[in-house]
């Protein structure tokens, strides 16, 4: 053989793989029809299967659960408004619902949508009411009661204010046939997934995709999209590969605020005229969590916590790292969430504040070292970022750049949502970044949250006033006087903005890329599920 | 001994290893300081876990029984094929890694093939034409090859194939041209490993005796290669027998970025989750494959070598 010749016999191999190609011919041709189905149906990415679509359980897709189920009522910019539920009446007492069913609605399996259906779904949910203990509603129904074919009733055994409000999220107070049962419930899995919603889920191939269809005889008008598949991709080249491609032409910010490509690859696409980038309202704030209860560590300190906060600078991240995209958050609600209409004291963007707050807590920076040391401890922290969200790890990569030269050791860990949540779960953290509830939620969901093991217990419970927070927490969901509420709220809002537990960086909103001729992309009050049914091709 | 009764003995060798195997998953898993309730809990994310919760859960799932009570139940279901459910959707084990392990299976399989050709083809060539330009160059380029990461080597693939000439697929399992570039791949990663035990090892048997003794008496050029051949093989039979239990273990990244949907990304998926009882399956059929592939190797060598059976 000759020289370089080696070269040639390996690309000449590769290439007779390649030619192989045509031995998948009979095949391949179902890949290049879909390619021009595309311009008719929406395919998009998920870094996620939809996993088990339970609506009465929590680990389905929250966007695919929003196509397939309904509640009874539905949470708007201006309030809560019907859905299945066409009016209903609050007794004086508070504690009694009366809803009036929608006449006509039926599951995707044909069995009728009644005030008995209702019934068995939330006795179902309720049989599992330990599970919803983050919803405060479950602690509260007292009984369910059929009064006629369309009217329901439900009594609580308090009055609770954000009543409604619970019902109208994405689960678990959503309906499912009650033909789906098992065991009589739905605690146990359930055979189907019919519910009463714009989409049926016509197919699932596990960990590949899942595809939902228009449900004709919708309620509300079939929708004009028929097809929706939700394909498995990792985040990131694969998508943005598959989008160019065409074999996907639909992403959105997941359920966990993290999107699948970042802004510039968004931007890129926006101006090959392909695609438009269309993004909602803020909807809620993407912060960095202290885990205040680690009583040997930095983190544990005001001070260091405060510090961190002034040393951000959240203008340069809002329009460097999401090109405006996202606005700087000073606060851990916006002022557009209820009751968050609260002055607080503004932490500005200051280096110099920074030092010294730090020096003035007695972490002193030595000659020639670059970590501050307090009794022989350095100032060393660790933060975790989602290592599907890009916007993160540059977010992550940013601050650790300032605080270093603050004197300020930070690790930075890039890992799935699932573990980051299971460190929050577990208070093995120092600091995470994580998002609120949303506008459907807050502030009652997210606040809730601060008292739970599982969400930011570890994040409250090593402040001073704790146990007075958690006190009031507690009142505030009980409470039926609005100004007491309106009161309460604002007390906690304040105690965690002054020990500056939770860092706001920016107000998240949820980024939609579409196919550039999909009319009517609009967006629920939630960050978790979009309103399919309205969107429309030119 | 006879071919048959080495295979039985052979494969009642691997018996007790395997019961150890087990017994290891099954205690490493469990010496885990979380409390598996909720672990549970949190796999099936749970907004909020209420020490009732925990208390339910443990109750459900017997994890308030003696540890070796728990671990002979799981291993006489583990041997009718039943690791349980999962944490997470709570659907049988075997039925999320079942076609998981077939999906990687065939790839693995595929793959396999073309890395045990190619690595023989060129480490025969390298071998004839060592230190000539021929050797020198494909071990110089082979060796860039596989130094380089394969979700990069993968990333560009999928650029040039798929999105600027169109003729690819860029993810995904729909057809056989799925097959195609992941295929490419791991074989790139992998040959450039393998075919240097192949010329080596033909390289170390060019000089055994019986090579000029051949040449001596007058065989042909092209006979005495072939006997070089088949003497060099018995080496990397048993190599290539565990390239594939290797591959089969390690193609997490081929899967993640060509979103295959095979064992590698859902054993990563399951291990953040924590998803245990899919985790101690995951390891208990790596383990198995593991075994096997060795089992088969040593058959495959006693076969070709009779001497080799008397050792048992």
């Amino acid at each position: 053989m000759k020289k370089g010749s080696a070269l040639g016999l390996m690309l000449l191999l590769l290439s007779v793989i390649t030619a192989l190609a045509g031995c998948g011919q009979d095949k391949g041709t179902t890949t290049e029809s879909a390619n021009n189905e595309v311009k008719s149906e929406l395919i998009y990415a998920s870094a996620k299967d939809i996993n088990d679509m339970n609506p009465h359980l929590y680990t389905g897709s929250m966007p695919a659960q929003g196509m397939v189920y309904e509640s009874l009522v539905e949470n708007t910019v201006d309030g809560i408004k019907p859905l299945l539920a066409e009016s209903w009446d609050i007794a004086e007492d508070g504690k009694t619902y009366r809803f009036h069913l929608r006449k006509g609605v039926k599951f995707h399996d044909g069995e009728p949508f009644n005030a008995e259906a209702v019934k068995q779904n939330i006795d179902a949910v309720q049989a599992n009411a330990e599970k919803h203990a983050w919803i405060k509603l479950s602690t509260k129904i007292a009984s369910t009661k059929v009064m006629d074919e369309y009217t329901f009733e439900l009594v609580l055994s308090e009055p609770y204010y954000p009543a409604l409000v619970e019902l109208s999220m994405t689960r678990p107070y959503v309906f499912i046939s009650p033909k789906d049962f098992t065991n009589g419930g739905t605690k146990d899995g359930v055979s189907g997934y019919h519910g009463t919603g714009p989409y049926k889920l016509t197919g699932h191939k596990i960990d590949e995709n899942a595809t939902f269809e228009a449900n004709e005889e919708y309620w509300g008008g079939a929708p004009k999209i028929h097809k929706i598949t939700s394909k498995v991709l990792p985040a990131g080249e694969t998508t943005l590969l598959a989008l160019q491609k065409g074999e996907i032409n639909f992403i959105f910010t997941d359920d966990r605020g993290a999107d699948s490509i970042d802004v510039e690859a968004m931007n890129q696409l926006a101006d090959s005229g392909d695609f438009q980038v269309v993004r909602s309202e803020a909807m809620n704030t993407n912060m960095i969590v202290a885990n205040s209860s680690k009583v040997d560590n930095p983190v544990h300190e005001k001070a260091v916590r405060e510090a961190i906060w002034v040393a951000i600078d959240r203008e340069t991240i809002s329009n460097n790292i999401f090109n405006g995209t996202q606005t700087v958050a000073d606060t851990l609600f916006s002022s557009n969430v209820n009751y968050a209409h609260v002055e607080l004291k503004k932490r500005e963007y200051n280096p110099e504040t920074a030092n010294e707050l730090l020096e003035k807590a007695g972490w002193t920076l030595t000659n020639g070292k670059s970590v501050r040391i307090k009794n022989g401890q350095p100032l060393a922290l660790t933060l975790y970022y989602d290592s599907n969200s890009s916007s993160q790890k540059t977010q992550a990569e940013l601050i650790q750049h300032a605080l270093k030269g603050l004197g300020i050791q930070l690790e930075i860990v890039g890992e799935e949502s699932t573990s980051i949540a299971n460190r929050r779960a577990t208070g093995e953290y120092d600091l995470l970044f994580n998002q609120t509830w949303g506008l459907a939620y807050d502030p009652q969901s997210t606040i809730s949250a601060f008292t739970s093991d599982s969400a930011y217990k570890h994040t409250t419970s090593g402040i001073a006033q704790a146990d007075e927070l958690y006190k009031k927490i507690d009142e505030v969901m009980v409470s039926t006087d609005e100004e007491s509420r309106q009161s309460l709220y604002a007390d906690i809002m304040k105690m965690v903005h002054d020990e500056a537990v939770f860092i706001p960086i920016t107000n998240g909103r949820v980024t939609v890329v579409a196919p550039q001729n999909l009319d009517g992309i609009t967006f629920k009050q939630t960050q978790y599920e979009l309103p399919f049914e309205q969107m429309k091709f030119k | 001994m006879d071919m048959g009764s080495y295979i039985v003995k052979r494969i009642l060798l691997a018996i007790p290893l395997l019961f150890v195997i087990s017994l290891i998953t099954f205690v490493l898993i469990n010496l885990s300081p979380l409390d598996p309730a909720v672990v549970v809990l949190q796999a099936q994310e749970v907004p909020q876990i209420t020490d009732e919760l925990i208390a339910q859960t443990n109750e459900a799932l017997g994890f308030d029984r003696p540890f070796i009570i728990q671990y002979v139940n799981w291993l006489i279901a583990c041997m009718q094929l039943d690791f349980g459910s999962s944490y997470v959707s709570g659907e049988p084990v075997w039925s999320l890694i079942g076609p998981a392990f077939l999906n990687t299976l065939k790839l693995t399989l595929v793959s396999s093939v073309f890395i045990i050709g190619f690595s023989i083809l060129l480490g025969v060539i390298c071998a004839m034409r060592e230190g000539k330009a021929v050797d020198k160059s494909v071990r110089g380029l082979s060796f860039i090859l596989t130094a380089m990461p394969s979700y990069w080597l993968a990333a560009i693939m999928i650029w040039t194939f798929s999105v600027k000439l169109d003729l690819l697929p860029t993810s995904g399992m729909d057809s056989l041209k799925s097959y195609i570039l992941p295929v490419i791949v791991i074989t790139v990663s992998y040959t450039g490993i393998y075919f240097r035990t192949v010329r080596s090892s033909m390289l170390s048997n060019m000089n055994e005796d019986y090579v000029l003794y051949g040449r001596a008496s007058g065989l042909s050029e092209r006979k005495v290669t072939l006997h070089i051949l088949r003497n060099s093989l018995q080496v990397a039979v048993s190599i290539f027998c565990m390239a594939i239990p290797i591959v089969l273990g390690s193609t997490v990244v081929i899967e993640n970025v060509f979103a295959w949907p095979g064992l590698g990304r859902l054993s990563v998926r399951s291990i953040l989750n924590r998803d245990f009882p899919m985790i101690q399956a995951y390891v208990l059929i790596l383990a198995v494959t593991f075994v096997l592939f060795n089992t088969i190797s040593d058959v495959i060598n006693a076969a070709m070598n009779p001497r080799l059976r008397k050792d048992l």
